[in-house]
């Protein structure tokens, strides 16, 4: 119970920090707009031109009047140049909802000596930055199972709130639920759960063909396993242990063993074409916001198969 | 007790409890230390990974090392170590004998040996068995049973003897004892000395002692160390240091005289085989005849002090003058010139009232061993039948020539002389005054240096025999004998073949006199003595005890034992006539430990069948506190050093290079626990401070001199010393720019920017001139700097001292030299070599080098200005010529009138300071003194030439 204690409070306290930082992240990135790739009946407007007409603001085209239509419909001032009659027409405006989970579980409190950040911090930091781009573009951004999909201009603020006063069991994987088909989902977590819940969870968010981003945080340790002598491993979630003689003999084990995990979530993700990357808490957290920025950007393209699944930010 | 170490245990069968050592090693090779814990949350990953092959994480061996020194320690200290244990005699039943030394060798250690004895009678106290207490020096007495508290009482009542003990007195005694007592142990406190018959003594006690069990204490203490022979010989006192063991060792022996204040001290030391040797005392003659007693420092024993009477004194000589104007003119007598080289090494006795036969008559009843008979000539044969026989008793009659004695003819000369004498570079002689060509080398005089500045102008004459040569202790260049000697009987007669005043020669004011007749008077013998003299004939005396010496050295009144003795008494102490002072208070008879021909032998006891003891100083001291603590000290460390390993060990490795504080905790923990050591009480002791003068001295060759020399040599400067204070140093800096920029103004010179110097640390040669400002109390510079300041004056480099406060000068005479800034100076020039100064002349040739100068005023015109002294000439024509200048420039100009004051500018061109008193064109004639002393440093006495240059010419034209 005091574990948990100090985690709650680590958490505010990284909380705190991210709102901070991903503040100043987040306003050094241009404005991210992602452009509408698909369209869908059901979204509601935003500001991504759609390349129809259709409820918007921007000019799209000047059509013919057509009979039957309400005849408020017309462009008197177009109309008034030739004998036709003509409506003008606006581009269809959709907005993206976005789904963004920061996995705050007690494995995210991890920081190794030396490094800048915890986990957690940095998953909070490119969360929140990430969010008050996407709303500053007009997104709508949610946190599944603990905030709605909103875009309101304080969307930190209400992310922290949220997270504030979130009592429920942390969580490393996004609880389960179905976005809409064209929602996208940025999967921030350390991804060490075991990889049938890795499947699992995918398999539930892609199930309405949702895409997504997986972005494995890591610490630099959990990459190099610098450890030597007679070590005892404690997993913080789960309370395991497990006792290295000499853990400087498990350390090529360990690195072929992360990177068969991270394979196998590979591998998933290529199927389900979703997007997978790994970052170090010792990059910089900007890194991994421009990565996560043109990743959308190249979606709107249209092109995921120019994106190199798992390219590494 | 452990072989050779003062080790015992008091449970020594616990000490198996180290064969479990081996087991523990084992024990704490295999377990191993707690793993480090660490939150790692890929630890799932971990599970998949096939374990390792785990071999079992070892301790690391210092670790173990420590662990098991710790539990060593522990098991060493549960077998209760003791350090210096008692030891006692073989556990008998029977009752003890202890036989103790305790002559005047024992004395020096006989504390330990006291103990020695007392914790044997504790022991035999405790297991209820009687003790025999004899002390080797009372043969007399009966031996008793006592109990142990009896036993201790009469121990204490013992006391080293201040004489020599002869042990085998006692075996009859120890003898009749054993026999009536039948079973019994003993126990020999020796001292470790023979003091002659003790072979005798080992037999004897091998036989009394039969089958008992006999421990021999000896060795654990120091020698005795024993002073004999003390001689006050001719140029030193002194006296042999005997002990009985070999081995290097050194030590001082002490001089104190009557009243017990120390007088002098003495070296001695031994070589690794020496069992004596010798002390010197290197003091004048009459601090020696003032020593009454030697003492070896340190060492408290009788026999280490050697007490001296008046035999040892100096001797007491005669002066007889056969002239009878001798008083009119006190300082023309002989007597006055032999007084004088007589009194620095003997006690002179003046015969100048009564005739000289009656002179000679009181000496001998005073039984002065020497008598100088300065020109006397003839004497009675009453007389001389009295000197004939004092000289065959060991006199030495020394005899002057002169008028008197040429005239006379007695038989108490050496030689057969020619009456009337002969006279040398008279006005009616041919030949030159003689000078002395040699001393004999079999005589007395044989080494001596041959003055060669002596002459004789006259002399008597020695008849030619053939024993002439052999007699003639000195001689003359031309052959003739200057001293004559003969030994008769056991004295000597002497002549001088001239007289003891100045009139015949110039020989005694000569110091070669003084060594001749100190060479003659260590001829004589050391007589005077009441009773004891030369003649031999007088009837000797007995003398009681007046104070004696105790066991240890010290004085005391004399013990019931002591017997008056007959004052010629020589040998060494007895009990009967134990070591002190005898006779009247006034002038007592030593009698000493040891004669001058004892020797001191080691008692080799090698030959008796015994068990042997060592004496100890220290208590006996428990071992277990201490192995007890630095146990715990131990764990306390290893505690750390776990708490610190945590996990794996080559983090500890690392961790040991990251955290030395923890290291330096767990070392002072240490520290703590462990009990004080003596040796770490011992402070450092202060490292000698680098030499000044090397660290000056090291400063020649590095850049920032170089640049220092290129920047003064590329152009000519002016040079001040900066003084460090700073109002002078800116006035100074501005002055030397002011006279710079007049100069330049005036004159060819376009000297550089004035540099300040440091004596102690530029090179001065770079400058003509250097201008130095006294400031008054400023130190005197170290010694090193001041040698660097004489080797730049001696080169050629002129100094200009300015006190600047001839304002301040006293009125009166001698006023200008009594400022505070002339004082100062004079301490600065007190350790330098500067020539003999005075006030600048009118013809110097620096008051002509470019303007003519009467005087060099400054801020003051009244202080003088001092240069070194020219050479004068006296001929006429150095008269006439207007300038004079030496060879070279004066290395030192001394002034009192603030030069530079007058010289200073400020930046606009206007004077720093005002004039004192100001006359108006004093400023102007201070620069002019300034291009003078600046021209004439530069010049040197050119200007001087060049004032005949008009001279010269008139003389071409004609």
């Amino acid at each position: 119970m005091a574990a948990e204690t100090r985690h709650t409070k680590g958490e505010i306290t990284a909380v705190r920090r991210a709102d901070g930082e991903s503040r100043t992240l987040a306003a050094s990135l241009p404005r991210l707009v992602l452009e509408a790739r698909r369209i869908a009946a059901n979204v509601i407007h935003g500001l991504h031109g759609r390349r129809r007409a259709g409820a918007g603001e921007s000019f799209w085209q000047y059509r013919r009047f057509v009979s039957g239509e309400p005849a408020q419909n017309v462009d008197w001032r177009r109309s008034a140049r030739d004998d036709h009659l003509y409506v003008r027409e606006q581009e269809w405006e959709a907005a993206h909802t976005i789904w963004i989970w920061p996995d705050r579980s007690p494995s995210m409190a991890f920081a190794s000596k030396g490094a800048r950040d915890s986990k957690l911090e940095r998953g909070l930091i490119v969360a929140f930055a990430l969010a008050e781009l996407l709303v500053s573009g007009g997104e709508r951004v949610g946190i599944p199972g603990l905030m709605n999909p909103s875009s309101s201009r304080n969307v930190i603020d209400k992310m922290a709130q949220a997270m504030l006063h979130d009592d429920a069991a942390r969580l490393s994987l996004p609880p389960s639920f179905v976005p809409s088909a064209l929602a996208e989902i940025v999967v921030l977590s350390d991804f060490w759960s075991p990889m049938p819940e890795i499947r699992k969870m995918l398999a539930g968010l892609s199930s309405s063909g949702a895409h997504g981003t997986l972005v494995q945080i890591v610490d630099p340790a959990e990459e190099t396993f610098p450890y030597a002598g007679r070590v005892e491993f404690v997993e913080p979630e789960g309370g395991e242990l497990i006792t290295a003689g000499r853990a400087e003999s498990w350390a090529n084990d360990y690195v072929a063993r992360v990177a068969l995990h991270r394979d196998e979530i590979r591998a998933e993700t290529n199927r389900l074409d979703w997007l997978f990357s790994t970052h170090t808490t010792s990059r910089s957290a900007a890194e991994l916001l421009l990565f996560l920025h043109s990743g959308m950007m190249v979606s709107k393209a249209g092109g995921r198969s120019t994106v190199k699944a798992g390219r590494s930010a | 007790m452990i072989a050779g170490l003062p080790l015992s245990f008091a449970e020594p069968f616990l000490l198996a409890g180290l064969l479990s050592l081996p087991v523990l090693w084992w024990l704490l090779r295999v377990m191993p230390p707690r793993p480090r814990r660490i939150e790692f949350p890929p630890t799932k990953l971990l599970f998949d990974i096939a374990p390792k092959e785990e071999t079992p994480s070892r301790t690391p061996w210092w670790l173990t090392l420590l662990r098991l020194t710790a539990a060593a320690l522990v098991i060493l200290a549960a077998a209760g170590p003791i350090w210096n244990p008692q030891v006692g005699a073989a556990g008998s039943s029977g009752p003890l004998v202890i036989l103790l030394d305790d002559g005047w060798s024992a004395a020096s250690s006989w504390e330990a040996r006291i103990k020695a004895a007392d914790e044997l009678i504790a022991k035999a106290d405790n297991d209820r068995r009687g003790v025999a207490l004899v002390a080797l020096s009372e043969p007399a007495r009966d031996i008793t049973l006592m109990t142990g508290g009896t036993a201790r009482v009469a121990l204490r009542q013992i006391s080293p003897k201040p004489y020599s003990v002869e042990r085998v007195e006692t075996l009859p005694a120890i003898d009749r004892f054993l026999k009536a007592t039948g079973d019994c142990e003993i126990a020999w406190l020796t001292d470790g000395v023979d003091t002659g018959r003790g072979t005798e003594f080992l037999e004897g006690l091998t036989k009394t002692i039969g089958e008992r069990t006999l421990t021999v204490f000896e060795g654990g203490t120091p020698a005795p160390l024993a002073l004999a022979a003390a001689e006050n010989a001719a140029a030193k006192m002194t006296v042999k240091v005997l002990r009985p063991t070999s081995g290097v060792a050194a030590g001082i022996v002490r001089a104190v005289d009557a009243k017990g204040s120390p007088i002098g001290e003495a070296r001695y030391a031994f070589g690794a085989q020496d069992r004596e040797t010798e002390a010197a005392f290197d003091l004048p003659v009459e601090l020696r005849n003032d020593i009454a007693r030697l003492e070896i420092a340190g060492e408290r024993s009788a026999g280490a002090v050697q007490l001296l009477d008046k035999r040892w004194r100096r001797r007491a000589i005669g002066v007889v003058s056969g002239a009878t104007s001798d008083t009119a003119q006190p300082l023309l007598a002989s007597t006055f010139y032999l007084t004088r080289a007589l009194s620095p090494f003997a006690d002179v006795r003046l015969g100048d009232r009564g005739a000289p036969q009656q002179v000679i008559a009181q000496f001998l009843d005073q039984k002065l061993p020497m008598i100088v008979a300065a020109d006397v000539g003839t004497l009675s044969p009453e007389i001389r039948e009295r000197l004939n026989a004092w000289i065959a008793q060991g006199g030495v009659l020394v005899r002057f020539a002169g008028p008197r004695l040429a005239q006379a003819d007695d038989d108490l000369v050496p030689v057969r002389l020619r009456r009337g004498g002969r006279i040398l570079g008279g006005s009616l002689t041919w030949e030159k005054p003689q000078h002395m060509a040699s001393f004999s080398a079999d005589g007395p005089f044989a080494g001596l240096t041959v003055p060669k500045d002596i002459t004789v102008s006259r002399q008597v004459l020695a008849e030619p025999d053939a024993g002439l040569s052999t007699k003639s202790w000195a001689s003359l260049e031309d052959g003739t004998p200057l001293v004559t000697g003969e030994q008769r009987g056991k004295g000597v007669v002497t002549l001088f073949h001239v007289g003891a005043d100045m009139r015949w020669s110039d020989l005694p004011m000569s110091g070669s006199f003084v060594e001749m007749l100190r060479r003659i008077v260590d001829m004589s013998g050391y007589t005077s003595t009441p009773g004891a003299g030369v003649a031999g004939e007088a009837k000797v005396e007995m003398v009681a005890p007046l104070r004696t010496l105790d066991g240890f050295g010290a004085f005391g009144p004399p013990p019931s034992t002591a017997k008056p003795m007959s004052a010629d008494y020589r040998d060494r102490a007895t009990i009967e006539h134990p070591p002190g002072l005898y006779g009247p208070a006034e002038g007592p008879i030593a009698v000493n430990t040891l004669a001058a021909a004892d020797r001191v032998a080691s008692l080799d006891t090698a030959s008796l069948r015994a068990r042997r003891a060592t004496y100890t100083n220290a208590e006996p001291r428990d071992l277990r506190g201490i192995l007890l603590s630095s146990a715990l000290a131990l764990f306390l460390i290893d505690a750390i050093v776990v708490a610190m390993l945590g996990a794996g060990l080559a983090a500890v490795v690392r961790r040991w290079r990251s955290a030395p504080a923890a290291l330096a905790i767990a070392l002072a923990l240490s520290l703590l626990a462990a009990p004080p050591s003596p040796l770490r009480a011992q402070g450092n002791a202060p490292a000698n401070p680098p030499a000044q003068g090397n660290a000056q001295g090291n400063t020649q060759a590095n850049p920032a001199n170089d640049e220092f020399a290129q920047r003064s040599v590329s152009q000519t400067r002016l040079a001040y010393v900066v003084t460090g204070n700073a109002d002078v140093d800116s006035i100074v800096k501005a002055g030397m720019a002011g006279l710079t920029l007049f100069l330049a103004q005036r004159t060819a010179l376009e000297a550089g920017d004035p540099v300040g110097v440091d004596p102690s640390r530029d090179e001065l040669a770079f400058f003509p001139l250097i201008y130095w400002p006294v400031v008054p109390g400023a130190p005197k510079p170290s010694q090193d700097t001041l040698n660097r300041i004489d080797a730049y004056m001696k080169q050629g480099g002129t100094v200009l001292f300015d006190t600047r406060d001839a304002v301040e000068a006293p009125p009166g005479e001698n006023g200008a030299s009594q400022t505070p800034g002339m004082l100062t100076l004079r301490n600065i020039l007190s350790s330098l070599d500067v020539p003999e100064l005075e006030p600048v002349p009118r013809e110097h040739v620096m008051t002509k080098t470019f303007y003519l100068m009467r005087d060099f005023p400054g801020r003051f015109t009244t202080g003088q200005t001092w240069v070194e002294t020219l050479p004068r000439e006296d001929d006429d024509e150095a008269e006439a010529r207007p300038a004079h200048g030496g060879d070279g420039v004066s290395p030192i100009i001394i002034t009192s009138n603030d030069l530079a004051g007058a010289w200073a500018l400020r930046p606009d061109g206007q004077p720093m300071l005002p004039m004192t008193p100001g006359e108006p064109r004093q400023r102007e004639f201070a620069f002019r003194a300034g291009v003078n002393i600046v021209m004439y440093t530069l010049t040197g006495n050119y200007k001087a030439d060049q004032v005949h240059v008009p001279a010269l010419i008139e003389r071409l034209g004609q």
